[in-house]
């Protein structure tokens, strides 16, 4: 596959606040003409165009380690946004001139205030991580509890480690169910850890009224309450339309790059939140592209796998469709299956039933561990990139070099 | 509340398909609700008896009785139990010693000691019991209600179970273990909800009203005791003080002592008992929505960053004074308790504190910073200057606390560049470069609002122009933010420079901000400082717009007057303000003295030279004689002019009253003198009576009088008092 060089990758905070452009500046400088034709303009722009596609066919061919929708798989999405984004950053630099003038001011206004619908996607796919960073904790809870008595000079697996780790997964299905369910009515009826000696039916009432402010023990969003990741994706997606002839001719074909990158855009940000939990998901918007663009095979490839994807019926009530979501509730069946089955002392056989699946937890564990920082650490980056090509585009749109 | 609900799947958990009556005892825990509770009771009275042999007499008397007796039940239960439960525990501690020192021996354990199978089956129940009291809500656990220590007795059940674990390939050991284990994980579930509702419930108090939370704790005592009086004594105390506390204790502490103590306690056990992580967890949760929850009580509500662009200007400005208001408060009050109240509940554990903490904070300042971040985007106008500026200098007044806070500068060292704290730091300097980017093209912008002000409408009477109180008040404003935007400029500068003059432009904005405390240290003369330069040019366009403004008036002594007025309205702002004054310079402001000073003499000569010229001698005396005629043409011509001057210039408009005075003073000293000697030399020419009354119209008095009502803005004060 080929690699997705973008500066950032290496040391993105360290740009934060420098103009993306002036790195390229030298580069650019040359073909700097300002000119209204530029007979190089269709070259670049068919090679931003081969450029998306070559990307987003990466991406799309994506197996073995980077399967689709697995937290490397999304990594490698926000790559592809970062390399497209950078293009386009060059291709507008090039031709500033044209920017600022009519219609396609208009539109490159247009794609701007897309970008900074996208960045309170981005805030809430950071505290999505949040939440799922949440969720590690009551895993590693589960492995620390039925840790291997063999490496630890115990006896057989107790019936209080089993406790504990039960536990710990009903807490954790129900954090799960309430990223979904906004409504903390389910956890009106939660019981905490099963198996209380009396009193169990008070206690709940209890229990009731204690959770009664709300979300029992989840992280509050830190986006405001009324915020639906659905409609900002619906506002995102809002009147794109691919450009008219007239409207290619009258921009020498900007139009093109522009309706380009606001659709890879779109659909960056459509996957992140189909991908991990934010407040009010939802995936249906409208998602046309012609044909005809090389990009728009691989990019609708994609999207009609994704949808097929929450279709499934065992993800149609995830909170996310990561791969690792999936792994985890696949892993907590089964452990809570197990377990419910279990009788003391535990025979060698069942307990080598949980050890299955507790390695399994355990490596999904670890990729959360090596993923999830160097995600968010992307999704951050992917915000200042949007925030700084949005400021230098409209530097470029106000201060018009004419 | 007990709706019918669909229970999640893991409702149906439990080991309860278990057959052994032990498990009985806790089957089904999560079905008791509604129809089923009944059953579940039942069943639970049967295990109750079950083991009965097992547990002393007295014991579950109260665990299914009706509600008014288990009250009463519980006591007896108590009066009793308590001096066995210290017996017991003794008995353990002293079957503990011996597993002990069998495992200090490294004995080969063929056959494990006896086990005290009823003590252990005592002691659990008893807390079994104990901990069923405080979760079915009858009782509140507290120190006043822990008559069995209930932490020492966890410890206790901990260190069983970690003893009986390595010889659980014995049967009876296993068993005891399972025993053990699960009544010490429900020992660590009871104190998890504890934690937290001690957390949730204090910290949510603080924000309701005080009496609501005092009346929780007005349960009657439910321990019999023979110091029973003074216990309920104690106990109505206590009522009273949590109100008290918290009505006066607005910010700090977090929670009262005695709940930090308490916190405290539960930590360590669990902690202790491995339940390190469920503690942290529940810790974390609770404090990052108490501090949440904190921040709305201040004001602040999280805002996307579209909806912060689609605001209207005026209630984005109250939006922003909210959240100086409490990213103040976060930094200087909420953190430096939180850490406190972090390094307290966890003493011993300062790498859990540590963690905790800075994840707290680090998330609590990131989502504070996505405000200031989406206020830097908004689209820029004037009037967002000082709120922006306002926005930049909380940043950079707090970036040292908030290094301290996250001990950025200790560590800094050993942290790789990319560890969170470095990153919030960068990310802040960021957001500041780019309030700072904002605020200069903001002020910049001014260049174009005078540029553009091409109005071809004169004010009357050549009054002060509104361009040039607009400007001026915004500059004296902005002056205020001298030093701000005197640093703002020099980083802009210095990020534009290099990036557009240098290849190799790999200077992070971070270096240049971290350098400026020095800049301005040394902040000498031959130091450039392009915003005074700025400012500079701010004033020459003004001073050239006004200049093309006053080509507006036809009247040149009116273009003077025009001048003069929007000249001594910028000169007195500056005076006002030492910051613009400073900045421009005194050899500016001497320029332009004299530029007024000219205006003056302008003035002057367009308006009075004429009428001074009427008392010329030259051309009166014809041979030796003074010709009448021309005498009476000089009078005629004078009071035409004086008159036509009073009637124009009295509409003039001088507002400041110094000006006005200083004109009139000067017009006076000019004018009055010389028609008094005028008058004194030549009126004897002209006949008394009705030829004097009709050339002579105006006494020297009169005319200062006139003067005196010049530049007032009244156009009919000449015709008014002619009637």
């Amino acid at each position: 596959m080929p690699a997705i060089e973008y500066q950032g990758s290496s040391a993105p905070y360290s740009l934060i606040g420098r103009s993306i452009l002036s790195i390229r500046r030298d580069q650019v400088h040359a073909m700097d003409t300002g000119h209204h034709y530029d007979a190089g303009l269709d070259q670049e722009l068919d090679a931003f165009q081969r450029r998306v596609a070559v990307l987003f066919q990466d991406l799309a061919a994506s197996d073995g380690g980077d399967e689709l929708l697995s937290i490397s798989w999304v990594r490698k999405l926000l790559d592809t946004f970062l390399g497209c984004q950078e293009e386009f950053c060059v291709i507008l630099f090039n031709h500033r001139a044209a920017v600022g003038r009519p219609p396609l001011d208009r539109m490159i206004a247009d794609f701007f205030e897309r970008s900074v619908k996208a960045l309170d996607v981005c805030n809430a796919i950071r505290d999505g991580i949040d939440h799922f960073r949440q969720w590690r904790k009551h895993l590693e809870i589960v492995l620390v509890a039925l840790a291997d008595p063999r490496q630890q000079r115990r006896g057989t697996l107790g019936e209080g480690q089993l406790r504990r780790a039960r536990k710990s997964l009903t807490d954790l299905t129900l954090l799960m169910l309430d990223e979904k369910d906004a409504a903390g009515c389910v956890l009106s009826n939660r019981n905490r850890s099963f198996g209380r000696s009396s009193g169990s039916s008070s206690r709940d009432h209890h229990q009731h009224h204690r959770s009664s402010g709300g979300h029992f023990r989840s992280l509050s969003w830190s986006v405001s309450r009324s915020w639906s990741a659905a409609r900002q994706l619906q506002a995102i997606a809002g009147n794109l339309a691919a450009p008219r002839g007239h409207e290619v001719v009258a921009t020498s074909g900007l139009a093109v790059g522009v309706f380009t990158m606001s659709s890879v855009l779109l659909f960056v940000m459509w996957a992140l939140v189909a991908a991990i939990p934010c407040q009010d998901r939802g995936l249906g918007i409208h998602f046309s592209v012609p044909r005809s663009y090389p990009w728009a095979a691989p990019i609708l490839s994609l999207h009609e796998r994704i949808v097929e994807e929450s279709k499934k019926k065992d993800r149609k009530n995830s909170s996310g469709l990561l791969k690792e979501i999936q792994q985890i509730e696949k892993c907590t069946h089964h452990l809570t299956e197990l377990m419910d089955a279990i009788k003391f002392p535990v025979t060698e056989e069942k307990e080598a039933g949980i050890r299955h699946w507790l390695e399994e937890l355990a490596q999904v564990c670890e990729s959360m561990k090596g993923g999830l920082d160097p995600l968010e650490r992307q999704v951050r980056e992917v915000f200042h990139r949007i925030v700084r090509s949005r400021t230098e585009g409209l530097d470029c749109l106000s201060h018009n070099p004419e | 509340m007990e709706k019918a609900q669909p229970l999640p799947p893991q409702k149906s958990n439990s080991f309860s398909s278990s057959s052994r009556e032990e498990k009985l005892r806790e089957s089904n825990r999560s079905l008791s609700f509604g129809a089923i509770k009944l059953e579940d009771r039942h069943q639970k009275k049967e295990t109750d008896y079950n083991r009965e042999d097992r547990i002393k007499e007295g014991k579950e008397i109260n665990a299914d009785e009706k509600q008014e007796e288990k009250e009463e039940a519980t006591k007896e239960n108590f009066q009793e139990a308590e001096p066995n439960f210290i017996a017991i525990s003794e008995e353990i501690d002293h079957f503990l010693a011996i597993l002990v020192s069998l495992q200090d021996a490294q004995f080969q354990i063929s056959e494990p000691p006896e086990l005290p199978e009823s003590n252990i089956e005592t002691f659990i129940a008893m807390l079994e019991m104990e901990i069923a009291t405080y979760e079915s809500g009858e009782q509140k656990w507290s120190p006043d209600h822990d008559e069995i220590c209930l932490l020492d007795a966890f410890n206790r059940l901990h260190k069983l179970t970690s003893a009986l674990t390595p010889l659980s390939s014995n049967a009876k050991y296993n068993h005891a273990m399972n025993r053990t284990g699960s009544a010490l994980h429900h020992a660590m579930a009871f104190l998890e909800d504890e934690f937290f509702s001690l957390l949730d419930e204090n910290s949510r108090a603080k924000q309701q009203d005080p009496g609501s939370a005092s009346s929780k704790t007005k349960r009657p005592p439910s321990f019999s005791r023979p110091q029973q009086q003074p216990q309920q004594q104690h106990e109505q105390d206590r009522c009273i003080l949590p109100s008290a506390e918290s009505s006066t204790h607005e910010d700090s502490p977090t929670y009262p002592p005695d709940v930090v103590e308490r916190l405290r306690g539960i930590a360590a056990a669990m902690i202790s008992a491995g339940y390190v992580t469920e503690c942290s967890e529940v810790f974390a949760v609770a404090r990052h929505n108490a501090f949440y929850a904190g921040l709305s009580s201040l004001g602040f509500e999280k805002i996307g960053i579209d909806d912060v662009q689609k605001m209207a200007w005026d209630s984005l400005e109250g939006e922003i004074a909210t959240w100086i208001r409490a990213f103040r408060h976060s930094i200087t009050v909420s953190f430096p308790s939180e850490r406190e109240l972090f390094d307290i509940v966890f003493s011993g554990h300062q790498e859990i504190a540590n963690s905790l903490f800075s994840d707290l904070a680090l998330r609590a300042v990131f989502q504070l910073l996505n405000f200031a971040e989406a206020v830097a985007m908004t689209k820029r106008s004037t009037e967002k200057l000082f709120k922006m500026l306002d926005i930049y200098e909380s940043l950079r007044d707090l970036m040292p606390t908030i290094d301290a806070i996250l001990s950025v500068e200790a560590n800094e060292e050993e942290e790789s560049a990319s560890s969170p704290a470095m990153d919030l730091k960068s990310e802040i300097s960021a957001i500041r470069s780019r309030l700072g980017e904002a605020a200069v093209a903001i002020f910049c912008d001014l260049e174009t609002s005078i540029k553009t002000d091409t109005g071809k409408t004169p004010v009357p009477g050549g009054a002060v122009h509104p361009l040039t109180r607009y400007v001026m008040n915004y500059l004296k404003y902005a002056c205020e933010y001298k030093n701000t935007l005197e640093q703002i400029f020099r980083d802009y500068q210095r990020s534009e420079r290099p990036s557009s003059y240098d290849d190799d432009g790999d200077d992070a904005p971070s270096d240049s901000t971290s350098n400026h405390e020095n800049k301005e240290n040394n902040n000498n003369a031959d130091d450039p400082n392009p915003f005074a330069e700025q400012l500079m040019e701010v004033m020459e366009l003004l001073h050239a717009n006004l200049e093309s403004k006053s080509k507006l008036y036809k009247d040149q002594a009116l273009c003077n007057i025009f001048l003069m007025n929007n000249g001594r309205y910028i000169m007195k702002k500056i005076k006002g303000a030492a910051e613009i004054n400073e900045l421009l310079g005194d050899a500016w402001c001497r320029k332009r003295s004299s530029d007024l000073r000219q205006y003056h003499k302008n003035y002057q000569r367009e308006t009075w030279s004429k009428v001074l010229a009427c008392f010329r001698d030259g051309g009166l005396n014809v041979k030796g004689n003074v010709s009448k005629p021309v005498l009476k043409e000089r009078f005629k011509s004078f009071n035409a002019m004086f008159d036509e001057i009073l009637k124009t210039q009295s509409s003039w408009v001088v507002s400041d009253e110094q000006l006005q005075s200083e004109l009139r003073v000067s017009i006076s000293a000019v004018v009055v003198p010389a028609y008094r000697s005028f008058l004194g030399r030549y009126s004897q020419y002209l006949d008394p009576g009705r030829q004097t009354e009709k050339y002579i119209k105006f006494g020297a008095d009169d005319l200062e009088n006139y003067i005196d009502e010049l530049f007032d803005g009244n156009p009919s004060s000449m015709a008014r008092r002619r009637t």
